[in-house]
């Protein structure tokens, strides 16, 4: 939610899909919310360092394999 | 739509529609040269109407989105999205609160002041009402 576009793209739904679980779950075992989740995968929300630890927990990866940082075109 | 993003649009939706009944009573009404302390105590049932009508709005809302889902409609504890989304709509509404306040002083000081001056500052609250309303609105749906 800072200014400008997020800069940060995340795998989250295509890691979903592949593990057979939904936003809702996903949600729960992070301790957000539903629409949280959303967000995120959409891109219109950057989770704090704690809830993408845990987001990357879930899916037992390291956290560059789930938020991946796009830098600015210069 | 979520629980709280409901909530925001009911409370935009109060704000609008009480400051209308306000502008129409202080057009046709004759609020606007009756004495100040009884135009005071106008405004305030006006504020205490608006909180009524959300409460009866929420309550109506909770029951049909509950059936038209078919699920039980409730809001979540809050996370973190909810607390940095809540933390910048009241940053944006104490902004429109300062600019509202800062323009019924300029009223009572430059300007004809009096009634108006109240309604100023009537304006200036229900302004930073809609202001965080919206602004809740906005950064739930578009980020």
């Amino acid at each position: 939610m800072g200014k400008g576009e997020p800069h940060i793209d995340n795998t989250i739904r295509l890691l979903r899909f592949g593990r057979d679980m939904t936003q809702a779950e996903l949600a729960e075992m992070v301790g957000v919310t539903r629409q949280t989740i959303v967000a995120i995968e959409q891109n219109k929300y950057s989770p704090s360092l704690e809830v993408a630890f845990r987001i990357a927990a879930v899916f037992k990866l390291p956290l560059g394999e789930v938020f991946q940082y796009r830098p600015d075109e210069a | 739509m979520s629980y709280k993003e409901w909530n925001a649009g009911i409370l935009l939706v109060a704000s609008l529609l009480i400051s209308a009944w306000v502008a129409y009573d202080a057009t046709y009404g004759g609020t606007f040269v009756a004495p100040m302390s009884h135009l005071a105590q106008t405004l305030i049932y006006a504020i205490l109407i608006s909180i009524g009508f959300n409460i009866v709005a929420v309550i109506v809302v909770t029951i049909v989105v509950g059936i038209a889902r078919r699920e039980q409609f409730k809001d979540e504890r809050a996370d973190e999205r909810d607390r940095a989304v809540a933390a910048k709509s009241m940053r944006n509404a104490y902004f429109a609160l300062s600019i509202g306040g800062a323009a019924t002083l300029a009223v009572l000081a430059w300007g004809p002041g009096g009634n108006l001056g109240v309604y100023a500052l009537f304006a200036a609250l229900m302004l930073a009402n809609a202001t965080d309303s919206a602004s809740r609105l906005y950064y739930y749906r578009v980020g």
